[in-house]
């Protein structure tokens, strides 16, 4: 008797410390893991340590149409699914962290896991210095799990506000798509509480790199004649890749220009963890003969309406310097990977 | 159903607004709702259209630093006397992106007309300047003018990233006729990417027909009462004293139902002879007042009819005052009519279902009201009622006044807007 006694007080002891429940949780041991199995892991982990409201925010069914919902815009109206990052605890931001660090890259900075903070910074800064921080701010961010977490089924990992989208689609513990994949940057560079941030300057850089190492006549066959204000294929845009590729063949380039293009690539690919990023970058580099690079504008990356483009059998990416609209006289950077095969998982 | 419209706008777009048919049952859902549909970082451009009976006519609205990226000259970095500096090329560019034509590729005639610039403010995309363009088109002989193919390419020739949202302002025949600045979304005009060309818009309206367009201007009719409180209350300060007899300059005995009735019918008679000839006159542009005074006057009527209601000032002499004060009335309504630009028959059809449709209202009103004023009067209340209520009219009817002069609210409109 008095043994069971014990045993019921064991029981319910957690009950009566709720916190100490949940920080057991959080201690969820995930390291053992590797590849798809730990971000499975973690994605448990941390919804264990949400409120149930907030999971049920979190956690939906994988439907295409919610897969869709990510946009360039902030949230004037409602637009993304899932749990809004400004109700998290910071107990719960640090599992979300321990999450996206098994999906991202973690070498700091402004690529990898450090572009999210470096966009949630951008947000935070602009609506303090436009006086929109109701909308623009770093808990304008959403992230849900669309289909169960698991190693066996279907389903999406989507996070997003509004100059960030994250899409990572796994099928039967294989991770199956990475994009869309969106940037953005307003202001492009910017000091927030002491840190300086540039979240688009590095792909800027790359890209101003591929233009300058081409010959005039390698330009000419380069440019597209036509003007873009943005990207192409923002969201809502989905399939509607061109039929036929523009520009310049990227396998009649030399080793080094060519090596310029990967290099770019490297810089959306290689934001993610290291084994994603190199099943990725290799079918981008075997595709890389058949891959066009295509630009409009003056050819410098830094006016507006500057844009460029890498489209290959499988990579596209754009890059486009449309004006800032709340600091006149400055361009805006939009920015997105999408692949034409494995967008969305290929759903 | 409004998902159902946001699906089937949304099918629009992937599918590149081939076609678009709007059906009666997407007629309430109006206003900027699609804008935000459609929502994208960069100003779009927006068409809107208003279809007569033998030529449509519409208003360009064109984001000026988009079109710079288009055609340069610097129109957005310098906009002083833009229009008459640049009015002819920018005109001759425009004629050269625009072209109608029917399904068997006959060309419509097209012209510019006016244009402006002003300044635009918008959630989504910031400040920016517009250039506002007035432009017409017509079918040749023949031609159906419902379904054309509209090829359009302002701008989006060259900014490959540009939209040009389209949308109705105005289609009798489908009883698309509003008072506000409400305007139905059709589609939108983009790049079709993976063809890299911009494929002609084809237009295919609906056909409507009179029945439709008088139904609609029935229930416009009927909107135009529900909505101005003004016309509501100066029923009410017709029927408060409805049922008095005049006795030294006084209201005092009731005069029987049979009279009051009677009485009624000929106010409200005459009433509506007043405002329907000066409609009929109006809508047909014979008078044309501007709106400002005729609202003053309304004002006054108000005033004048809410004082007699306290103490009679023109006993006997009601149904020839409410005629005339219908003659002030009908003038505000003409003012919907009057710039809807409709066929003789259109015309003459929306001033019989506008007037049908005001006369439904002020029956109902009378019906609701009248009734309770009624047994109202058997209670020995009914002097001060009456008196109470004339009072707070004319307070009423002077605060309008002050406003409609004054072009601003004051606290008692604010209070009952």
């Amino acid at each position: 008797m008095k043994t069971l006694i014990y045993v019921f007080g064991l029981v319910i002891l957690p009950f009566f410390f709720p916190n100490i429940q949940q920080k057991q949780t959080i201690a969820t041991d995930c390291s053992k893991e590797t590849g798809i199995a730990k971000v499975v892991c973690l994605a448990e982990a941390f919804k264990a340590t949400l409120q149930e409201e907030q999971r049920a925010s979190l956690q939906l069914g994988y439907s295409k149409n919610d897969a869709i919902k990510w946009s360039n815009l902030p949230e004037f109206r409602p637009t993304r699914v899932g749990l809004k990052m400004a109700t998290l605890t910071a107990d719960q931001r640090i599992a979300f962290k321990a999450l996206m660090s098994a999906v991202l890259s973690t070498d700091s900075g402004d690529e990898g896991y450090g572009e999210i903070e470096s966009a949630w910074a951008a947000d935070d800064f602009f609506g303090e210095k436009t006086g929109k921080s109701d909308m623009f701010n770093s808990g304008m961010y959403f992230i849900a799990f669309l289909g169960k977490p698991s190693i066996t089924g279907l389903w999406e990992l989507q996070f997003g506000g509004h100059h960030f989208a994250f899409a990572d689609t796994f099928d039967k513990g294989k991770i199956i798509g990475t994009t869309p994949s969106f940037r953005g940057a307003e202001p492009s560079i910017f000091e927030y509480k002491g840190k300086k941030y540039q979240p688009l300057e590095q792909e800027k850089l790359a890209f101003t790199n591929v233009l300058n190492e081409l010959t005039e006549q390698e330009k000419k066959t380069a440019k597209i004649s036509f003007t873009f204000r943005d990207i192409l294929l923002g969201p809502n845009q989905d399939g509607k890749f061109p039929n036929e590729h523009q520009g310049i063949k990227v396998g009649g380039l030399t080793k080094k220009q060519q090596n310029l293009v990967i290099k770019a690539i490297e810089l959306y690919v290689k934001d993610l963890d290291n084994e994603t990023a190199k099943i990725f970058m290799k079918k981008y580099t075997d595709d890389l003969g058949n891959t066009f690079v295509a630009y409009s504008g003056s050819g410098n990356m830094n006016q507006v309406s500057d844009y460029i483009r890498i489209d290959g059998p499988n990579v596209w990416i754009e890059y486009s310097a449309q004006p800032s609209r709340d600091f006149p006289g400055k361009t805006h950077p939009h920015s997105v990977w999408r692949d034409r095969k494995s967008d969305y998982g290929g759903n | 159903m409004a998902t159902q419209f946001l699906q089937i706008l949304n099918q629009r777009t992937m599918n590149f607004n081939k076609i678009f048919k709007i059906f009666s049952f997407l007629l309430p859902l109006w206003g900027l709702g699609g804008f935000y549909l459609f929502a994208h970082p960069m100003p779009n451009s927006i068409v809107l259209l208003n279809i007569h009976q033998d030529k449509i006519e519409g208003k360009i609205q064109l984001p000026l630093g988009e079109l710079q990226s288009a055609i340069g000259l610097g129109v957005n970095d310098n906009t002083t006397n833009l229009v008459n500096r640049l009015g002819g090329t920018i005109k001759a560019y425009l004629l050269q992106h625009i072209h109608p034509i029917s399904f068997d590729h006959k060309p419509w005639s097209v012209n510019i007309g006016d244009m402006n610039v002003v300044e635009t403010a918008n959630k989504v995309t910031g400040d920016y300047k517009e250039l506002i363009v007035a432009f017409s088109m017509q079918p040749p002989q023949y031609a159906d003018l419902r379904n054309f193919y509209f090829k359009y390419d302002v701008i989006v020739h060259q900014v490959v990233t540009h939209k040009i949202l389209l949308s109705i302002k105005q289609d009798w025949q489908q009883g698309i006729v509003r008072e506000d600045s409400a305007t139905q979304n059709v589609g939108v005009i983009e790049l079709d990417i993976p063809t890299g060309k911009i494929k002609p818009f084809q237009i295919s309206l609906q056909a409507g027909g009179n029945w439709q367009g008088f139904k609609n201007m029935v229930s416009l009719g009927i909107g135009h009462i529900r909505g101005g409180t003004d016309h509501i209350l100066f029923i009410l300060t017709l029927l408060l004293p409805a049922m008095l007899l005049v006795e030294g300059k006084k209201w005092t005995k009731f005069i029987g139902t049979k009279n009051t009735l009677l009485n009624i019918l000929k106010i409200i008679t005459a009433f509506t002879i007043g405002h329907s000839l000066t409609l009929l006159l109006g809508s047909v542009q014979w008078i044309n007042l501007p709106r400002k005074p005729i609202e003053v006057l309304i004002a006054i009527t108000i005033l004048v009819s809410a004082f007699h209601a306290f103490r009679p000032i023109y006993p006997k002499k009601e149904t020839l005052i409410a005629g005339a004060f219908g003659l002030i009335h009908g003038l505000a309504f003409a003012e919907t009519l009057t710039n809807l630009q409709l066929s003789t028959k259109q015309m003459a059809l929306s001033i019989l279902g506008f007037n049908v449709g005001i006369e439904l209202m002020q029956l109902l009103i009378i019906l609701l009201v009248f009734p309770i004023l009624m047994q109202l009067h058997k209670t020995r209340y009914y002097p001060q009622i009456r008196q109470i209520g004339a009072i707070m009219m004319m307070l009423l009817a002077l605060a309008w006044m002050i406003e409609r002069i004054q072009d601003k609210p004051n606290f008692i409109t604010e209070l009952i807007a």
